[in-house]
């Protein structure tokens, strides 16, 4: 599977209502959700996801998954999005066979290298600016890093951390196929009209 | 249950859930023993505070070391990680993805789930599940978070209705192995009393000395 360009990914954060979050996301015009809560129990992910994948096939959004490739492969969810701490690319692969797409963190060229080898379709590559919506001890990489872990892998870069309304069109520049947020949608009043407006941003 | 599963053993040991903080690896040393025992073991790998990569890495050296043997490695929740890893199971909690969707996607591997109530029994039931953790049947510390014991009765009554294996969870000490069994229950599975890797083979034995009927 291929990402359309200037992609936007919405992703739920640990404290909204993550149903309503993603309707919101994709009245805005989100081209995906991810659907991310660490401390969530399987059945709640489940029944989440479920409401979140009807909202995202009538949007013709894609619909995936962090973490969880089990609730990925109950769901037939369009991807899962994986860690460096969560099961491993090439296991995940074989589990969701060739169609579903598996997106993976990475900071640094040898982590975009190896996701590459073991059959990711695109890696996530972050944090590019300070964020606080996850507990970061590194720095940022900048948005010189896109273009370079991007190119060591031959991957499309979804670009995280810290981007909003004032540097997401700088990001898309950078060589980035798309961005993800958390908090630039979630932490906003109007999550609708702050997706809109960052879809504006990287579409310029 | 599928057919290349040799039969499912009566004693599941569950694992301590404290691998995150010991840099002994416990449930590695619980393993190597129960690969070692002659009677069967189901080892359920319980390990919440461990990341998915690490689970993986763990479940996969513990599937490999209980291969061609009789005992069955089981994971906690994650079916995709036991498949990954080539574990035989999954345990289900009572609060995970419902049993019957998993049902559908986790196939070839034995699949039970933990019920603390009637009501979860009965829709665990309606799930083609391998079996049926209840519990907690007697006090038990580790299980206080489950709700005062349900008692010998209840395990009769929960046994009497279901059709597939049940396992009595919850303070159960050798000597109230045939209580359980007697009351209906399919086998027992307990945490604390396998902690100590150098009694466990005996332990091991205890157990199944009195759950032959």
């Amino acid at each position: 599977m291929t990402l359309s360009r200037r992609l936007l990914c919405v992703i739920t954060d640990e404290i909204s209502d993550p149903v309503a979050l993603a309707r919101m996301a994709l009245e805005g015009g989100a081209g995906m959700i991810q659907l991310r809560r660490k401390t969530a129990s399987g059945r709640d992910l489940y029944e989440w996801a479920v409401r979140i994948q009807e909202l995202c096939q009538q949007q013709h959004a894609l619909f995936i998954i962090n973490d969880r490739v089990d609730i990925a492969m109950v769901m037939h969810a369009d991807g899962v999005h994986l860690g460096q701490q969560d099961l491993p690319v090439s296991a995940a692969r074989t589990l969701l066979g060739p169609d579903t797409l598996i997106g993976v963190s990475v900071s640094t060229p040898e982590e975009a290298v190896r996701a590459a080898e073991n059959g990711a379709d695109y890696i996530g590559v972050g944090h590019i600016f300070p964020t606080f919506s996850k507990h970061k001890p590194s720095k940022p990489l900048g948005t010189t890093a896109i273009r370079t872990i991007g190119n060591a892998s031959g991957l499309p870069v979804i670009a995280i951390g810290g981007i909003g309304l004032d540097n997401a069109g700088e990001v898309i520049r950078s060589g980035a196929t798309g961005i993800a947020v958390i908090s630039a949608v979630s932490g906003c009043d109007d999550p609708a009209s702050a997706t809109r407006e960052l879809l504006n941003r990287i579409r310029q | 249950m599928a057919e290349k599963h040799p039969p499912l053993p009566r004693l599941m040991i569950v694992s301590s859930g404290k691998e995150h903080l010991s840099h002994s690896s416990l449930a590695m040393k619980q393993a190597l023993i129960i690969a070692r025992s002659e009677q069967p073991v189901i080892f359920q790998l319980r390990e919440k505070s461990l990341t998915a990569s690490d689970m993986f890495q763990l479940g996969h050296s513990i599937a490999t070391l209980f291969k061609d043997g009789k005992s069955i490695l089981i994971i906690n929740e994650r079916f995709d990680i036991a498949l990954a890893a080539g574990a035989g199971g999954v345990h289900l909690p009572e609060s995970s993805c419902p049993a019957d969707v998993i049902r559908k996607s986790a196939r070839g591997l034995l699949a039970g789930q933990s019920a603390h109530s009637e009501a979860a029994c009965l829709e665990t039931a309606s799930a083609r599940l391998d079996y049926l953790l209840f519990g907690p049947v007697f006090h038990t510390p580790s299980k206080t978070p489950f709700g005062p014991p349900q008692g010998l009765e209840r395990l009769r009554d929960i046994c009497s209705k279901l059709r597939i294996p049940v396992f009595a969870v919850g303070g159960i000490t050798p000597e109230k192995v045939p209580a359980c069994i007697e009351n209906g229950a399919y086998g027992i599975a307990a945490l604390a009393p396998f902690l100590d890797t150098v009694s466990l083979p005996e332990t091991i034995k205890h157990y199944h000395s009195f759950m032959s009927s």
